[in-house]
């Protein structure tokens, strides 16, 4: 009931910001443009997806449009996967350490709520709040593929859970930092970071960083860091394949979800913790 | 019963990473409050007032010394069900009505919805805000802020409320509609816990006062007991006082003046006293009234704190 009342009041400050309007503007956009453009027509050599009534490609067998479109979703998904990050981020740094400021958080802790509990409801409310823009974008682009080239594919709305599942282990690097900052802007440069410049080396480090030393210590740290933070890369290429109905493995996603919940386990200690 | 009890309660900040400082907030500090009373706690900035109501509120822990609210030892997060707070320099989320405040921090508080629903009205027009409650707290004035922050303290009908500074920045007119709901308040039952600069303000509401100084109790009483100076009297008399009365007077005492138609008589004993009032009424002065003579409770604020600081 009282990590309800915190989702909720934390959708309607997530409401209140400019940021993510312009995700949904920008994913608005590309839907009407979707609506208005993509088609199908079949012929006596098989289907075509079309653009703007211009086939895209040669005519294939109706099967081969569904893989076709699959692709075309997939990389659909990869471009949104990319506006949530960045404007979600955006959007959503600032709740923890805005939470945690003083007069405010005197009012939170002031009421018969565990400090679990606000973290809790304030992260799941920002997760809640991406969720709902990642549903709205893939749903209709779902809907529009269905109803304008007659695929329905089941796969792509799944997608909508695992981006948001991505978003939710990625966002426990930002809260951690939120809670340990309480600074909005070290929480932003803190995630923007690490998914572009540790994650992804972290994921091929043993074509790259293992190379600058073959010491033992030193590629036990890095496998420890990849092990110990969210599997970002490695969960998005998976979520791709499903998307695209090919098969991928489940376990960075497991991995991730155990350091998502050690971040955020080490945020609610440090905030218990804390004197405020 | 004891609305509030603290026992050798200690905090002790550490400031900087690397060469840390420590600052003592508050230093063995024993205090007990009784339930329905209004208690005022004194004290310059930095005499440790806010760090102790929030260690009552577990918003920081105690070094040492242990503490109960509502006979529950604390840290105890259900205690709070029973607990209003009003902190000094709050922030409410700009982007809500005040209406919206209230409905928010009563969800929070864990009132049933519909006992929120028939509560929000009523604890609005206590507070003269009702005709602002759509209204986005951002544009609210500090005074305004100050009345929503009671409110949002009153949500869940506590017995127990903490406020920090509740007048600053409210109008004559306001702060005098805050005393008496603090007063109302009191009638009901419910104890009052109150932090605040504003000394005359506290003279005029609270049953009992603690003045504090750099973490430490240094007095605690009624305001009577704190603004008696128990050697002053002052003397009514009607007409005149011939001159050699009033110095014969005067060799009775500590010292004697006159203003208008009162003696301000410094007396070492009652018996002095008498030793004057015998000597007035020989000498047919009729007396008006005897009284103490009472200093402001700011003047006793002083008097202690400078006190204090003398080595």
């Amino acid at each position: 009931m009282k990590i309800f009342a915190l989702v909720k009041g934390t959708v309607r400050e997530l409401a209140s910001k400019a940021v993510l309007y312009v995700l949904a503007g920008i994913s608005t956009f590309i839907l009407i443009v979707a609506a208005l453009a993509i088609g199908a027509s079949s012929s006596d050599q098989g289907m075509t997806i079309t653009f703007f009534g211009n086939p895209i490609g040669t005519p294939v067998p109706r099967e081969t449009l569904s893989t076709m479109a699959g692709a075309l979703e997939a990389s659909l998904a990869g471009g949104l996967f990319f506006g949530v990050v960045v404007f979600g981020l955006f959007g959503t740094a600032g709740v923890i350490p805005d939470a945690l400021e003083k007069g405010t958080v005197d009012i939170y802790l002031s009421k018969p709520i565990a400090r679990w509990q606000l973290l809790a409801g304030k992260y799941l409310g920002s997760v809640a709040v991406i969720f709902l823009n990642i549903v709205y974008f893939i749903g209709a682009i779902w809907l529009v593929l269905g109803i304008k080239a007659g695929v329905w594919n089941t796969h792509f709305l799944l997608s909508a859970l695992l981006m948001t599942y991505v978003f939710a282990c990625l966002y426990a690097i930002v809260t951690f930092l939120g809670v340990v900052s309480r600074n909005m802007a070290i929480a932003i440069i803190g995630g923007f970071l690490y998914l572009f410049f540790i994650a992804n080396p972290l994921e091929g480090r043993e074509a790259g960083l293992y190379l600058l030393s073959g010491s033992g210590v030193y590629r036990g740290i890095l496998d420890g860091l990849y092990y110990l933070l969210p599997q970002i890369p490695a969960m998005e290429a998976g979520a791709m394949r499903i998307v695209a109905g090919e098969g991928t493995t489940y376990v960075p996603f497991l991995q991730s979800f155990l350091s998502a919940g050690t971040l955020l386990g080490g945020a609610a200690w440090i905030l218990y913790k804390r004197d405020f | 019963m004891l609305a509030i009890e603290s026992e050798s309660l200690s905090k002790t900040y550490s400031n900087g990473i690397f060469k840390p400082r420590r600052v003592a907030a508050l230093t063995d500090f024993t205090l007990q409050v009784d339930t329905g009373q209004i208690f005022s706690l004194l004290g310059p900035n930095g005499a440790g007032k806010t760090t102790f109501i929030k260690m009552l509120l577990s918003l920081a822990s105690p070094t040492s010394g242990r503490a109960t609210v509502l006979g529950r030892r604390l840290p105890d997060v259900s205690v709070r069900k029973h607990v209003g707070y009003l902190p000094e320099n709050h922030r409410y989320p700009g982007y809500l009505t005040g209406e919206q405040v209230i409905r928010y921090f009563g969800e929070l508080a864990g009132v049933h919805p519909r006992t929120l629903a028939a509560r929000i009205g009523p604890l609005l027009e206590l507070v003269g805000m009702a005709q602002w409650r759509g209204m986005k707290v951002k544009r609210y004035s500090k005074g305004m802020l100050q009345r929503l922050g009671l409110a949002q303290a009153l949500v869940n009908d506590p017995d127990v409320l903490f406020l920090d500074e509740p007048t600053d920045g409210v109008d004559p007119v306001g702060r005098k509609e805050i005393r008496e709901i603090l007063r109302d308040l009191k009638q009901k039952g419910k104890t009052i816990f109150l932090n605040s600069h504003l000394l005359s303000e506290v003279e005029l509401v609270s049953d009992r006062v603690a003045v504090l100084d750099r973490g430490r109790l240094l007095k605690v009483g009624t305001v009577e007991e704190l603004t008696t100076t128990g050697t002053a009297y002052d003397i009514g008399v009607a007409g005149d006082v011939p001159a050699a009365v009033f110095e014969e007077a005067r060799a009775f005492v500590m010292g004697l003046t006159r203003a208008g138609d009162h003696l301000k008589a410094e007396c070492r004993s009652s018996a002095e006293l008498n030793r004057v009032i015998d000597l007035l009424r020989k000498h047919a002065v009729e007396i008006t009234s005897i009284a103490r003579v009472r200093s402001t409770l700011e003047e006793s604020f002083i008097s202690l704190i400078t006190g204090e600081a003398r080595p």
